[in-house]
């Protein structure tokens, strides 16, 4: 295995050791939620408010890092139906007007995000263009990934259909 | 030229078929919406961000999803699925009948149709292709639509949805849900003794009956988890989406003390599978958030609502009208998009026919929860898909046998108001 591919791997286990924190935080501060309400009598908000955080990071996040292609949710039907060819065009396709859309909103996005620093969210007080700043993060690596999917289709590799796996043997 | 909206909506189909993931597909359609329209860009992000922040209700979604994996990695869903076949393994198409059985059980811990197919579900699967005992389509078809039945029996995510957006009682529709649900569980077991013979389904070795108490008493902490979850949002301790942690949090106990069945290895494996498919299908959630917008700028339920005044309906006829509107809808919409945006446009009609808003609630639920079944637009599909590898085509040529036949039920649950109002009127609902 090269430098490259041993680098790209540890960065996606790294990847998934922060999604799993993500999740193991929403739910402790779930449960913690429930304790102050019930238990103690006291609100939870802020413990609620880490929760949500938590569920909008982890999918963004998710989506973006840890997710293989085999696990992203997709009609496999038609692609799966054809030849090698078709797939390559129908692959361009797909990838060429994803990164024309993210691409072409980018800018929009950005402009919003950064607006919302003028807001903090009510119980943690943390700015909200830095809560929101997940979907910056999520916009740019989609766009980094169809556009290595792009290259990759052009160069003839078979990407994009249902069956490509996420390239280290998850199952 | 066409308009904006027909652009987004043609600009889904197309890019969803051309293999995008489904929820790229509907953010990316949205962009091309709010671009041709000469909006703000801006907006899909802030529809999103904002949707999925202040949608605390879907929580629920990754807390049960989390709560069936730990079930999993901790043998409780084991000892139950061994609890189920004890009883109904002997039969012919057992384990296809345990699956039914089970996802009667499970639909009362957990309230969500994908987190049941992706908890137990996968075990199902698992277990009915062990060493070619049936074919893995046939298992991921009866799996999925198996799973429906989690959301009709309480505790269940559409119908705190529904509840919200109608006003009915959340307690009354839980308890509503219950015959609906074993009815669902019964057509479906007839399909699998049904073909039990002509497909040759094996049989399980029949359990010795002196085994029976200790199998029972095995998986009897597991089986309590339907009552410590229910009697905490009947009790009043827990909201539902609480409930959905704290049967987490139960599911962790039992595994670690009783069964002593958890390591910490096991442990991180089940949040990150929980927390990738979190990530899955919170993209789906996702992207229907943001295309809501869109659905909802175009004014769509207002011009729904008055073409259905149009009509001058018997409550009948309008109940089957809304089936069929709806079967349609969730062949291409997601079910939480349905119930949030399609099923308001149709309370007002409903009450003024005079139509029990309970019973309402169950047909659209089950209405929604076919949807998820129903080719080519079929979220448990896709998942069960993702689950076991076999190609969708195969999936949905086994799928549709049960499909018919909780259409079927459908008509029923739809024309026999009493099977969902009679459990409530018990507990003292007038409707």
């Amino acid at each position: 295995m090269d430098r490259l591919s041993r680098t790209g791997l540890w960065l996606r286990r790294r990847a998934e050791n922060i999604a799993a924190l993500m999740l193991a935080v929403m739910f402790v501060a779930f449960i913690v939620q429930v304790v102050l309400r019930y238990l103690l009598n006291l609100p939870g908000g802020g413990a609620s408010e880490l929760t949500i955080i938590m569920w909008l990071w982890l999918v963004l996040w998710g989506a973006s890092f840890v997710l293989t292609e085999r696990e992203e949710i997709r009609f496999d039907f038609l692609i799966s139906s054809v030849g090698p060819k078709v797939r390559r065009v129908m692959s361009l396709l797909a990838c060429a007007a994803l990164l024309f859309l993210y691409g072409y909103s980018l800018p929009a996005v950005w402009d919003f995000v950064t607006f919302m620093k003028i807001q903090e969210t009510s119980y943690l007080d943390i700015r909200y263009d830095l809560v929101f700043s997940i979907y910056v993060i999520f916009a740019v690596a989609t766009l980094l990934r169809y556009a290595w999917l792009l290259v990759a289709t052009l160069r003839g590799r078979d990407a994009g259909g249902a069956r490509t796996g996420g390239g280290e043997g998850e199952p | 030229m066409i308009d904006p909206f027909t652009a987004s909506v043609l600009s889904i189909v197309l890019l969803a078929l051309l293999g995008l993931p489904v929820g790229h597909a509907m953010i990316a359609s949205s962009i091309l919406y709010l671009m041709l329209a000469g909006q703000d860009m801006g907006i899909a992000a802030e529809q999103l961000l904002n949707g999925m922040f202040s949608s605390y209700i879907l929580l629920a979604v990754p807390l049960f999803i989390l709560a069936a994996e730990l079930m999993n990695s901790g043998s409780i869903t084991l000892r139950l699925l061994a609890f189920c076949n004890a009883f109904i393994g002997r039969f012919p198409g057992g384990l296809a009948l345990v699956n039914v059985a089970q996802s009667i059980i499970f639909a009362g811990m957990s309230g969500s149709a994908i987190a049941d197919a992706a908890g137990s579900g996968k075990m199902m699967q698992r277990m009915m292709t062990e060493g070619g005992k049936y074919p893995p389509a046939f298992a991921s078809a009866l799996t999925a639509s198996t799973a429906v039945i989690g959301p009709i029996i309480p505790p269940s995510i559409p119908m705190v949805i529904y509840a919200l957006v109608s006003d009915a009682s959340i307690g009354y529709l839980f308890l509503a849900g219950v015959v609906p649900g074993i009815l669902m569980g019964l057509v479906q077991a007839g399909i699998i003794v049904a073909s039990a013979r002509r497909r040759a389904f094996p049989v399980e070795r029949p359990v010795p009956l002196r085994e029976l108490p200790g199998i029972t008493l095995d998986a009897l902490p597991a089986l309590m988890m339907p009552v410590v979850l229910l009697g905490g949002i009947y009790g009043g301790v827990t909201t539902p989406t609480e409930a959905a942690a704290v049967a987490a949090l139960y599911a962790l106990l039992v595994s670690a003390i009783l069964y002593r069945s958890v390591s910490v290895a096991s442990v991180y494996g089940s949040v990150l599978s929980s927390a990738r498919t979190t990530a899955s299908i919170g993209m789906l959630i996702a992207g229907a958030l943001v295309f809501n917008y869109v659905v909802t700028v175009e004014n769509i339920p207002a011009s729904l609502s008055a073409w259905l005044a149009g009509f001058d309906l018997t409550p009948i006829a309008f109940l089957l009208m809304v089936n069929v509107i709806l079967l349609i809808l969730g062949c291409l919409l997601e079910g939480t998009t349905i119930l949030l945006v399609i099923v308001p446009v149709f309370i007002p009609t409903a009450n003024a026919l005079g139509i029990d808003l309970v019973h309402f609630g169950i047909v659209c639920v089950v209405n929604i929860m076919l949807g998820l079944i129903t080719p080519p637009y079929g979220l448990l599909l896709f998942v069960m898909t993702t689950i076991s590898g076999c190609p969708l085509s195969r999936i949905i040529r086994e799928i549709l046998p049960f499909l018919l036949a909780l259409i079927v039920a459908l008509a029923l649950i739809t024309l026999v108001p009493d099977l969902s109002l009679w459990l409530p009127r018990l507990f003292g609902y007038n409707g």
